[in-house]
């Protein structure tokens, strides 16, 4: 008899469980849902911002302006049909450099200590009469063996000597890359179809402001 | 009888009590009953409510639609997704004289320091007025917002309101258009599509433009420099794509900025490209010689006729500009412009047949594009007569739109298909307009060598861009109410062996200056702007220059005499 009370009131107990459960659950539910609404809503806002400042960098660089400025400082044109090219061959054949005759070149080793005479007998042209003394001195196959044996111990100093070695390497490099807006000396020179050698740079460029 | 016995008399009256007792008690017990149900039936609901909501009920933070960014009008961008048109929150900064607290005269001496379009006294009677708002800036800048939010004034009220930006300002004005301060559009695309830029399950979506702002840009800053130096009242140009009918570039100069569209004057607000008409001269021989082939009179471009100094028709003179004197053929008519051939030309081909061809190509209408702003092209209508027939031979006596031209020019160079033109982008959601055959395939085709001809040898060899092939012909129009007013015009088609761009170049009223030997016609003037336009823009339209192409010139060159013979 008293089981049979009981049993109606665990039925109640855990109907009342099972609801606290779902509303707890549900209770959860909502407030992630809440979560990712306030996150939404932060989304809509950083992108009407984003549309803002796009709007904004989007009127400060307007064609009209930039066209001012090209007509003012940075003074491109439009590429003329020569500044087009056909494909990486034409391109390479426009900076080839030129030929020489090199008859009068020296023979050098391959050997020969690579600073100091590799540049040298390819840029000798035949207006150069004197023969350059390097070549002589590498003529001597003793001294190379020398040099080729004994030049491993020479980075162990490397620290010290490297670092102005590489700043005076860079120094130059960076000044005639400076500021590639800056207002070229001959401008109106530059602006037009040029010669070969500066045409495929120049066509990148105009190609690349239009 | 009469004597009243008392206890006769109060017992129905206890007794009647009694019943009346129990009759309210019974009454007051229904009335408490139904109390109960009332109030334990409003606790259920309340209950069942709370209960309902805790299961299935959103929370109380809850925001509805802030999920997607939906502007309160539609953007507008060109065809490479690039905004001409958006709709951002502004600051508005407004006045309610009545809830002013602070000093009157102080506010208006700093108010006009701040915003110096009204001065003092004007502030201070806004201040002192009776009405309740005023609108003192619409779009401040925020440096001024802030300004005005420090003077702490609660009269002085600053909200957000949305906006309309044009962020490339006068690109494509006349184009896309403007809207009034209710962002009701009032012009171009703003009115055309008014309802699909303000209906918000749509208006998320930009609307696409075929405009290309980079080759609208520079054909704007060619014409305006052309405008410039030859001191022309106006200006107007037109790029399409000859397949689709897409307009790539649209321009009516003097520029609208469409960001303040009231301080523009009315001459700047008129679309000279679509709305106005003018008489375009000898641009249209080029139609006249198509009508002709296709209608059988010319076979080939060797066809002779009979070029005097002077040609007398119904009491009025045809002259040239480089008269003849002689016989000559169909080329060296078009080459030379030569008014009194094309007016011969079109005398053999007839008024009906002229009517009918300019009718096809949409000339005798208003300009098929979805623009508001469509002008009534002007014919010779019912007097269509031989002096008539003549004169339109040569681009006189009809007037039409320099878009007109350029969708006829778009019909001439695609195969002889006409397509209306249309300045939205041409993609799958959007096909190119139904089109119809207007002149044959072959006639389409040699007519190429033609245009190419005048452009290598004849009026127009300043609108020549080296290795882009460009083919058309120029036009020089006197203003009927002015015979020493000129419109000038450049129609043209590149790369002219295998068309794929039509250009239209027009100046209103320019002048001669030194560099042009005191010529001011067209050659001298738009050829030029064409020359230097193309130059620019057809690497950008993926057009390769290649100086070693031609369109097969043989049709033409035969039929030249040079200089040297006569």
């Amino acid at each position: 008899m008293s089981a049979h009370g009981f049993k109606s009131v665990y039925m109640a107990a855990s109907v009342v469980g099972a609801a606290l459960g779902c509303y707890l659950i549900s209770l959860n539910v909502a407030s992630e849902r809440a979560k990712l609404e306030a996150v939404e809503e932060k989304i809509v806002l950083a992108q009407r911002d984003i549309r803002v400042l796009q709007t904004e960098i989007g009127t400060r660089g307007r064609l009209a302006q930039l066209e001012r400025w090209n007509a003012r400082f940075i003074r491109l044109s439009a590429p003329s049909a020569d500044q087009f090219v056909e494909g990486g061959f034409q391109l390479a054949a426009l900076v080839r450099p030129s030929k020489r005759p090199a008859i009068e070149a020296p023979v050098v080793l391959a050997a020969a200590p690579a600073g100091q005479s590799l540049t040298r007998p390819i840029t000798t042209s035949d207006a150069d009469d004197t023969p350059p003394p390097a070549v002589a001195k590498a003529a001597d196959p003793a001294e190379l063996l020398h040099a080729a044996s004994y030049s491993r111990p020479a980075p162990v100093v490397q620290k010290k000597p490297a670092k102005p070695e590489l700043t005076a390497a860079v120094k130059p490099l960076k000044s005639a890359t400076a500021d590639p807006l800056a207002p070229l000396p001959l401008p109106a020179a530059s602006a037009k179809a040029g010669a070969p050698k500066t045409s495929p740079a120049k066509l990148k460029d105009s190609n690349a402001a239009r | 009888m009469n004597a009243p016995t008392p206890a006769l008399v109060a017992r129905p009256e206890r007794l009647r009590l009694v019943g009346q007792r129990r009759q309210v008690l019974a009454v007051m017990h229904q009335r408490l009953m139904f109390a109960m149900v009332v109030y334990g039936g409003i606790i259920a609901l309340i209950v069942l409510r709370i209960l309902w909501l805790a299961a299935f009920g959103d929370h109380a933070g809850r925001k509805e639609g802030v999920t997607a960014l939906v502007p309160a009008r539609g953007d507008i961008v060109d065809r490479e997704g690039q905004p001409l048109a958006r709709t951002i929150d502004a600051w508005t900064i407004s006045l309610h004289p009545q809830k002013i607290i602070g000093n009157k005269l102080e506010l208006a001496r700093t108010l006009a320091g701040l915003m110096p379009e009204k001065d003092e006294a004007a502030y201070f009677a806004l201040l002192k007025s009776d009405k309740t708002f005023f609108y003192l800036r619409r779009r401040a800048p925020p440096q001024l917002v802030q300004a005005i939010n420090a003077i702490g004034e609660p009269g002085l009220a600053l909200y957000r309101e949305p906006d309309r930006l044009y962020p490339q300002t006068s690109l494509a004005a006349h184009v896309v258009g403007y809207t009034d301060v209710d962002g009701n559009g009032m012009a171009g695309a703003e009115r055309a599509f008014d309802d699909r830029l303000s209906n918000p399950a749509v208006r998320g979506q930009p609307l696409e433009l075929s405009i290309s702002n980079r080759i609208q840009q520079a054909l704007e800053g060619e014409l305006e420099e052309a405008v410039a130096k030859f001191s022309a009242v106006g200006a107007a140009g037109v790029i399409m794509d000859i397949h689709t009918g897409e307009v790539l570039a649209l321009t009516s100069l003097p520029q609208l900025n469409p960001n303040v569209a009231g301080q523009g004057s009315p001459e700047a607000r008129f679309n000279r490209a679509t709305l106005g008409v003018y008489e375009l001269g000898s641009t249209f021989k080029p139609f006249t010689v198509a009508m002709a082939m296709d209608a059988g009179i010319i076979k080939s471009f060797g066809k002779m006729y009979n070029c005097p100094n002077e040609l007398h028709v119904a009491n009025r003179t045809i002259n040239d500009t480089h008269p003849f004197g002689r016989a000559c053929s169909v080329a060296e008519i078009m080459k030379e412009s030569s008014n009194i051939g094309s007016a011969q030309i079109a005398d053999q081909l007839g008024s009906e047949r002229q009517k009918e061809f300019l009718k096809k190509m949409g000339f005798l209408d208003p300009i098929a594009i979805e623009l508001k702003e469509r002008g009534r092209t002007l014919t010779p209508g019912n007097q269509w007569n031989q002096i008539e027939r003549m004169t339109v031979g040569y681009g006189h006596g009809i007037a039409v739109t320099p878009l007109h031209l350029a969708s006829g020019y778009a019909t001439l160079f695609n195969g002889g298909i006409y397509r209306p033109a249309t300045i939205l982008k041409v993609d799958r959601d959007h096909p190119a307009g139904k089109g119809h055959r207007v002149f044959s395939e072959e006639t389409s085709y040699k007519m190429r060598a033609l245009l190419r001809l005048v452009v290598t040898e004849g009026t127009g060899k300043k609108a020549d861009a080296p290795g882009y092939r460009v083919g058309g012909k120029t036009g020089s129009a006197e203003k009927y109410y002015n015979r020493s007013l000129l419109v000038t015009t450049f129609a043209g088609v590149f790369p002219m062996e295998e068309p794929r761009y039509v250009i239209v170049v027009m100046l209103d009223e320019p002048n001669a200056t030194p560099e042009t030997f005191g010529f001011r016609t067209a050659g001298w003037n738009v050829a030029p702007v064409v020359s230097k336009t193309i130059s620019r823009i057809a690497p950008m339209l993926g057009v390769r220059p290649d100086k070693r192409r031609e369109p097969n010139m043989a049709e033409v060159l035969p039929f030249i005499r040079t200089e040297s013979e006569h």
